[in-house]
């Protein structure tokens, strides 16, 4: 059974026809991760006696999942349904990168192909900004810099001066 | 009566502190800052803005949250008058009559009935919440593991009743939500259940992550697709802000009918805050003798389901604080702040510390109040607001997002974690599954895995102790009773009607 659903979902083997693809394709994700959930939680105990033991939950959800998955898969099948909207790839791809800077600047990163430093607040917040800017069409390079160091001010005011959060500011200090 | 009035009296003395009184009053504006942005709703407001509540003393905390969930209400109905942009769903029918009634020129007289209506609400459903606090604790004593258990599946099913689409994939997204609570450590054993050895993940996925990528990244990616027009806002000026004498003559059945409806729905596990708000408006198209003005106008097209919006906000904290049970996505976002606080909602919240549970009612009827005072005046700002083009807005918003994910534990990771959940949520709304029942699920998971392990222990092993137990018998049959009605095609074409209109 996991084999026909690992097949891949451009329908190239399959004999229906796919009616309603959201449908279909989504159904068969929530298999795939229910699947995964299955494997993940094999090695651990399951039931003893009248008690649940750690893996029993994760399994009984996870099986529960790919039933639903399956029928969602197989609506997709028997009804009509919209195609599925295009993924838009540079909004998502720029605000992704952005969030990864931020998060790989605050604190430094140790990667097999690259090392940050811990940079600090003020830089990765800039950073960030600066970043997910390029995700919408229609980014103006002055204004977005004086938005951004506006933004990063007043989010060093809000969260260091005002809430006294602990934040490192700079990557000296 | 008596004992009602001197708790409500220490609440009052709580709130009214003026460090309380303070953070109400910020959490109002700053609430109504975010919310007041097209296209962001009131769950995405309360889940950006949760971490900037964790630095402060939990009763502090609740207090500025209640006013960050009034503000992001007030302000998404401003949006929803002047731009014709609903934040949430509970505000798309203050839309059909608030921005025909801003195109006459008559905007403020819309939104100081918005605000004049959710304050009376609020009032009687501060009552309401005091008054049916104590019965509804003494309810709860009942309560065992099954009856908890059984109680959740109502409430999640409510959610996936009142979610917009498919019956089969809001089950789905519940599953989903309920599997990925149970990633980390196991709560009696300690083991760690679905980690993949990632040392991140053995505490389990934070719930801000998992809300904040996935209303709030989600969110924005999505917007990123729209063209500039449909986002674009309309320019008008608001004149005069005071309603006539007419209009509150017209508005005050209304508000009075939605009132009392909201509260009702409002108690109810699962969303009652939309639910509410239609009811209301369709309820008034139906009784009044002029239905063809709706939709063209009519104040009390704003103020039912304004007033009904609101009671029902308030009344859904009756089933958190005394049940210990969200009722819906905010509340479920309520729950995940208390538990950083280190409060486990429920009815031991009352006996223990009811300087904060009367605290919080109390706070509640400030925020109501201080909408009035601060938002009223402060119309123009939001206007103004309104005028930053998206694209600046949104790179705030993640930066923001960004620094108070990290503020919680100091992560980096807990930042990746949640930009993961924002492709997530993208991929989820491309194929018709709607977040919000993920979210509840994924909030009562632990609660509802102890339960449902507790019972069946209790019970030694025989599952049928959830039908044949009384209390949890019958919501299993409500529960399951609403599976039916809500799976049964014809209605749920008629569901979507209601959606839509």
């Amino acid at each position: 059974m996991a084999d026909g659903v690992k097949s891949p979902p451009n329908g190239a083997g399959l004999r229906f026809k796919v009616r309603a693809p959201r449908e279909f394709y989504g159904g068969l994700a929530l298999i795939g991760v229910a699947i995964v959930a299955i494997w993940a939680s094999g090695d651990l105990p399951g039931m003893h006696g009248f008690a649940f033991g750690p893996g029993t939950a994760p399994r009984l959800f996870a099986g529960l999942l790919a039933l639903v998955g399956a029928l969602v898969a197989l609506s997709g099948l028997i009804f009509d349904g919209p195609p599925i909207d295009s993924f838009a790839i540079r909004g998502p791809a720029w605000v992704m990168l952005g969030i990864l800077a931020f998060a790989g600047m605050i604190r430094g990163v140790h990667l097999s192909f690259m090392t940050i430093p811990p940079l600090g607040l003020i830089p990765s917040t800039f950073a960030a900004f600066m970043i997910s800017i390029f995700g919408s069409s229609e980014m103006r390079w002055v204004e977005s810099l004086i938005a951004a160091v506006a933004m990063t001010a007043f989010c060093v005011a809000l969260f260091v001066y005002l809430l006294q959060l602990p934040f490192q500011l700079w990557p000296w200090y | 009566m008596s004992e009602l009035l001197a708790n409500l009296a220490l609440g009052f003395s709580v709130a009214a502190h003026p460090y309380n009184i303070g953070f109400c009053l910020l959490g109002a504006l700053v609430g109504t800052l975010v919310g007041v942005l097209p296209g962001i709703g009131t769950v995405a407001t309360v889940a950006m803005l949760l971490p900037i509540t964790f630095g402060l003393p939990p009763v502090g905390a609740l207090i500025m949250l209640a006013g960050i969930y009034y503000g992001a209400q007030y302000g998404g109905s401003t949006t929803s008058v002047l731009v014709n942009i609903p934040g949430e769903a509970g505000s798309v029918v203050t839309c059909l009559d608030g921005h025909q009634m801003a195109k006459q020129g008559r905007a403020g007289a819309a939104l100081a009935i918005a605000a004049i209506g959710s304050f009376f609400a609020g009032c009687v459903a501060t009552v309401l919440v005091a008054a049916l606090g104590t019965p509804l604790t003494s309810l709860a004593l009942l309560f065992g593991p099954a009856e908890y258990f059984a109680l959740m599946v109502l409430g999640l099913i409510f959610a996936v009743v009142l979610a917009k689409g498919s019956v089969l994939n809001a089950i789905a997204m519940i599953l989903l939500g309920l599997l990925l609570s149970m990633i980390g450590s196991d709560l009696e054993t300690g083991a760690g259940r679905m980690t993949f050895d990632i040392a991140e993940l053995s505490d389990g996925i934070g719930f801000s992550n998992v809300a904040m990528g996935i209303f709030g990244f989600a969110e924005i990616i999505r917007n990123l697709e729209m063209s500039q027009e449909s986002r674009d806002i309309v320019k008008g000026k608001i004149k005069g802000l005071m309603p006539t004498r007419q209009d509150l003559i017209d508005a005050s059945g209304a508000i009075a009918r939605g009132t009392v409806l909201g509260s009702l729905l409002g108690i109810l596990p699962g969303g009652g805050a939309v639910v509410s708000s239609f009811a209301a408006y369709t309820f008034e198209k139906r009784i009044s003798k002029h239905p063809e003005r709706f939709g063209r106008g009519a104040i009390e097209g704003v103020a039912a389901p304004e007033a009904a919006n609101n009671a029902a906000a308030q009344t859904s904290f009756i089933p958190l604080l005394t049940l210990g049970i969200p009722p819906n996505a905010v509340m479920a976002l309520m729950v995940g702040a208390m538990t950083i606080h280190g409060i486990v909602p429920g009815p031991q919240v009352m006996t223990k510390q009811p300087e904060l549970f009367w605290g919080m009612v109390a706070s509640m009827w400030l925020g109501n109040l201080m909408l009035i005072i601060i938002n009223l005046p402060l119309v123009g700002v939001w206007v103004s607001l309104l005028r930053v083009p998206y694209r600046l807005l949104y790179p705030s918003i993640i930066v923001f997002c960004c620094i108070g994910i990290y503020s919680i534990n100091n992560s980096p990771t807990d930042v990746v974690i949640s930009a993961i959940f924002g492709l997530v949520g993208y991929w989820l709304t491309k194929h018709d599954f709607e977040p919000a029942p993920l979210v509840l699920a994924f909030v009562l998971g632990p609660l509802m895995e102890e339960n449902l392990r507790r019972a069946m222990l209790i019970a030694r092993g025989d599952a049928t102790v959830f039908i044949t137990r009384p209390i949890s018998g019958t919501l299993i049959a409500l529960a399951a009773g609403l599976l039916v009605v809500a799976a049964l095609p014809m209605i749920r074409r008629r569901r979507d009607e209601v959606f839509v209109e």
